[in-house]
């Protein structure tokens, strides 16, 4: 649909007001409706709902020692407010504050699709039974039977996972 | 070649199209919003080496495309044609697209994630649209250190889209169950299944032409198999109810509706956009039902009827300009 001032650019916001039983309807482009002064109230409507939507943090007053992403540098009061993490270090950074949040949003904090078959993944789990097989001769040499068993079967496991 | 609005596919009478979107980032990099110009380039030199040079079909059928390229009037028209997002178009610098002749996949780099896989194809289906957004997927498993967490999977700017960072939709025309004005209805229910419908051009925009598209909401507990069969299930009752609803119309009414369209269509000398949009739901109507001949592509001409769509062959004119070039396209089409 075209911006109804303009009759040029695709409208974008979409004004219904309702006055005194009255109602009216506006569809303007992002240009005209900014000129009307309707610029912000995609922006703040979205923010606030977002905002209440990760609870009281957002609006909560700010701690002395705010906690900070390693990475991007931001805090969970930013993306409480912007509704968006700065970078994938946020998800570890701010976990336990967000599971909440995703719980309302997704109904669950467990992903159960696809998980991507990464070289790295495989390349863990083998330095890990080349620590382990190290561990497993010496545990032999110390003539530490019982606890060289465990080390054996958690090496077995290893291998049947990466087959 | 054509493009997905161009060739006719399974059940297209009703189902326009459909549209599997994965959204996926890079570790180390921090997510666009807060990305310098260097970091964007870092990505689309990743993703292209990802791509363009893994050992697959794929590296020779898809193209990479700077943003900074392509002309204003183009990008638009992208978004008229659902290649790219209307924000895509807008804040393009320093961004790319990788994307197949038929624009039927278009990868968008630099979007609201890194990475956003798009398959686009006409009518419904959803299987193939998938096969393909999931090949192209495992290269970039393959090829990048994806940021995914074993609990909560692919990590996205957005927390809505983490998970699976899957979204498909399907875009219905719906004149019938409109006309009974039961849609809003519709869609509060299908919202409380965690499903959303939108009008044609997404998010905020209304329904035009009696065309609605549904979408899944949630990624994060449900696998990539089960969001889709949801809205394919829904897409396929509302597709039902669609047609009982066409078996009960008085013939001659809707013929007359329908003809009417067409006459109009035929003669106009000035078309708006939206009474364009409106006359060709109807043909696309008098199709299914076998009043009007399928020799007529209606959304084929929808789109190409669309301003920026217009202007990249007629050059900048004004929407006076317009209306009557938009006449003189669709009058010389039927």
């Amino acid at each position: 649909m075209l911006c109804e001032k303009c009759g040029e650019s695709l409208a974008t916001t979409h004004i219904r007001s309702v006055i005194n039983g009255k109602v009216t309807e506006k569809h303007l482009c992002s240009h005209c409706a900014a000129n009307e002064g309707y610029s912000d109230i995609k922006g703040s409507n979205l923010s606030q709902m977002l905002s209440s939507m990760f609870g009281d943090t957002a609006s909560a007053p700010k701690n002395t020692q705010v906690t900070r992403c390693g990475c991007c540098g931001s805090t969970f009061s930013d993306i409480a407010k912007s509704g968006k993490c700065g970078c994938s270090e946020c998800y570890t950074t701010f976990y336990e504050q967000l599971l909440p949040y995703l719980k309302r949003v997704h109904g669950s904090t467990k992903h159960i699709g696809k998980i991507p078959s990464r070289a790295s993944v495989t390349e863990k789990t083998d330095d890990n039974i080349d620590e382990l097989r190290a561990l497993l001769s010496r545990l032999v040499g110390e003539e530490k039977y019982e606890q060289a068993a465990v080390v054996r079967d958690k090496i077995k496991e290893l291998e049947g996972d990466t087959l | 070649m054509s493009c997905w609005y161009g060739v006719s596919a399974p059940q297209d009478d009703i189902a326009v199209s459909t549209r599997i979107r994965l959204a996926r980032n890079i570790n180390g990099i921090p997510f666009p919003s807060k990305m310098t110009p260097e970091q964007f380039k870092t990505v689309n030199v990743l993703v292209k080496k990802a791509i363009l040079e893994s050992d697959t079909p794929y590296s020779k059928s898809l193209k990479y495309i700077a943003m900074d390229d392509i002309p204003e009037i183009e990008r638009f028209a992208m978004v008229e044609r659902h290649i790219i997002s209307h924000r895509f178009a807008s804040d393009y610098q320093n961004r790319a697209i990788i994307i197949s002749e038929d624009e039927s996949i278009c990868i968008m780099l630099g979007e609201e994630d890194h990475i956003r896989v798009q398959v686009l194809l006409a009518g419904l289906q959803f299987e193939k649209a998938y096969k393909i957004a999931d090949s192209i997927d495992s290269l970039l498993c393959n090829g990048l250190d994806l940021a995914f967490d074993e609990r909560i999977g692919f990590l996205t700017e957005c927390p809505t889209n983490l998970g699976t960072g899957l979204r498909s939709s399907v875009m219905l025309h719906l004149p019938l169950i409109e006309s009974r004005g039961e849609m809003s209805g519709l869609a509060d229910s299908i919202s409380k299944i965690g499903l959303t419908v939108r009008g044609i051009y997404g998010e905020g925009t209304k329904a035009i032409a009696s065309l609605y598209q549904i979408s899944n909401q949630v990624t994060l507990g449900i696998s990539e198999k089960n969001a889709i069969d949801n809205l394919k299930i829904i897409a396929t009752q509302l597709i039902q109810k669609e047609q009982q609803y066409r078996k009960q119309l008085n013939r001659i009414k809707l013929e007359d509706r329908c003809m009417r369209s067409l006459g109009i269509l035929k003669n106009a000398r000035i078309l708006t956009s939206s009474e364009m949009m409106t006359r060709l739901g109807d043909i696309k109507l008098g199709q299914s039902v076998g009043i009007i001949g399928s020799d007529i592509l209606p959304i084929k001409l929808l789109i190409e009827g669309q301003p920026n769509m217009i202007m990249r062959k007629s050059g900048g004119l004004s929407p006076d300009e317009r209306d009557i070039e938009r006449a003189n396209i669709i009058r010389n089409s039927l």
